[in-house]
């Protein structure tokens, strides 16, 4: 089963590169107190919370919803 | 990129979708079309083959393709909304390209309708708008990837650009040809005018395109890159026909069909990218 960094870096990817999408989990996890490979199902809020800030200046909200929604999907799975 | 066809996440159901739409495929293809003929019809034109009334018309279809370019990129804008970031920003790019169309058509109005010399005039208000709107653009696109990829060195890099660009433009245009003009030549007007437009390319565009670059290349492959990368072609473009029609309008070289290619071919460019990002935040 995929883990919550994983499932978030593979669904930001396509929009954003491989990259850009691990610096956002990484630097969520560090704004949250924890390393990359810690993060787990009870920091999705912030996870999110820390997604939708840093798309928002680059995709609409709407594209924003679609993409916390497939990570929810992908997390849930 | 050339690859609208993309595999989604890898924990759902493998499903492949279709990221530009055939709507952005076929306008795509139709502006690119008439692009194409508008520079074969030009080239004729340049060439003298063609009747006053032929010329005349290949002059207003080209301004009028400028016009649409205006007006895809801000219908996109616009329906993207105001209030996100992301619609802000094309529409800053579509009040540019509408800046230009309208420096155009005043110009067309001064030389075609009024048989007045239209440099400098008013068009010389609206065509440096574009470098405002571009610029501003740019800016905001630029600043909102910051939570992603690094921008400092893009931004120092489009700093030296722009400076070494400022150099070699001082170099090869304004001291021989411009600053050198007598009064006789150039009215003090004129060449603030004529100063403006090649510094304004390597500054306003030259070198924010090459800083967006810069910034967007850090994504990769990622999607909301991929409109940016219509802009980027559009303003290099740009940028390299308007300093090369500075260059050759003062060397006595003269405008050709390539150069009105490359003005008309930027807009396009600009309202290919809006397309492209209207597809790409609905993905």
């Amino acid at each position: 089963m995929a883990t919550v960094p994983e499932v978030v870096v593979t669904v930001l990817s396509p929009y954003v590169g491989a990259m850009a999408a691990d610096t956002c989990v990484r630097a969520t996890a560090i704004s949250i107190g924890k390393s990359m490979d810690s993060l787990c199902c009870d920091d999705m809020p912030a996870l999110e919370q820390s997604i939708r800030r840093l798309l928002s200046p680059v995709a609409p909200s709407t594209t924003i919803d679609r993409v916390l929604s497939d990570i929810q999907g992908g997390v849930l799975a | 990129m050339s690859d609208p066809t993309v595999t989604t996440t890898a924990h759902a159901p493998v499903a492949r979708q279709r990221i530009i739409s055939g709507f952005t495929l076929g306008t795509g293809l139709v502006l690119a079309a008439l692009l194409v003929v508008f520079y074969l019809t030009n080239t004729m034109a340049y060439n003298e083959t063609l009747s006053e009334t032929a010329t005349n018309t290949i002059y207003v279809f080209g301004i009028l393709l400028g016009v649409v370019a205006a007006i895809i990129t801000i219908w996109v804008a616009l329906s993207l909304g105001y209030h996100e970031s992301v619609g802000r920003q094309w529409l800053l790019i579509g009040l540019g390209v509408a800046a230009f169309a309208i420096g155009d058509l005043i110009w067309m109005t001064l030389e075609l309708v009024l048989a007045q010399d239209p440099y400098p005039s008013i068009a010389d208000l609206f065509y440096p708008l574009q470098y405002v709107f571009f610029t501003a653009g740019i800016a905001v696109a630029v600043r909102s990837y910051r939570g992603f990829v690094n921008i400092n060195r893009p931004l120092l890099f489009g700093a030296i650009v722009a400076v070494s660009g400022v150099g070699l433009v001082y170099v090869g245009v304004l001291a021989p040809y411009i600053l050198s003009a007598g009064a006789d030549e150039l009215t003090n007007v004129g060449k603030f005018v004529s100063t403006l437009y090649p510094v304004g390319d390597v500054v306003f565009m030259l070198a924010p395109a090459i800083t967006l670059a810069l910034v967007v290349n850090q994504l990769g492959a990622g999607r909301l890159s991929w409109p940016w990368w219509f802009v980027i072609a559009g303003a290099l473009i740009f940028a390299a026909t308007d300093t090369f029609y500075s260059y050759a309008d003062w060397a006595g070289i003269g405008t050709t069909a390539i150069l009105d290619l490359g003005w008309v071919g930027a807009q396009l460019l600009f309202a290919v990218g809006a397309l492209v990002a209207r597809d790409v935040y609905r993905s």
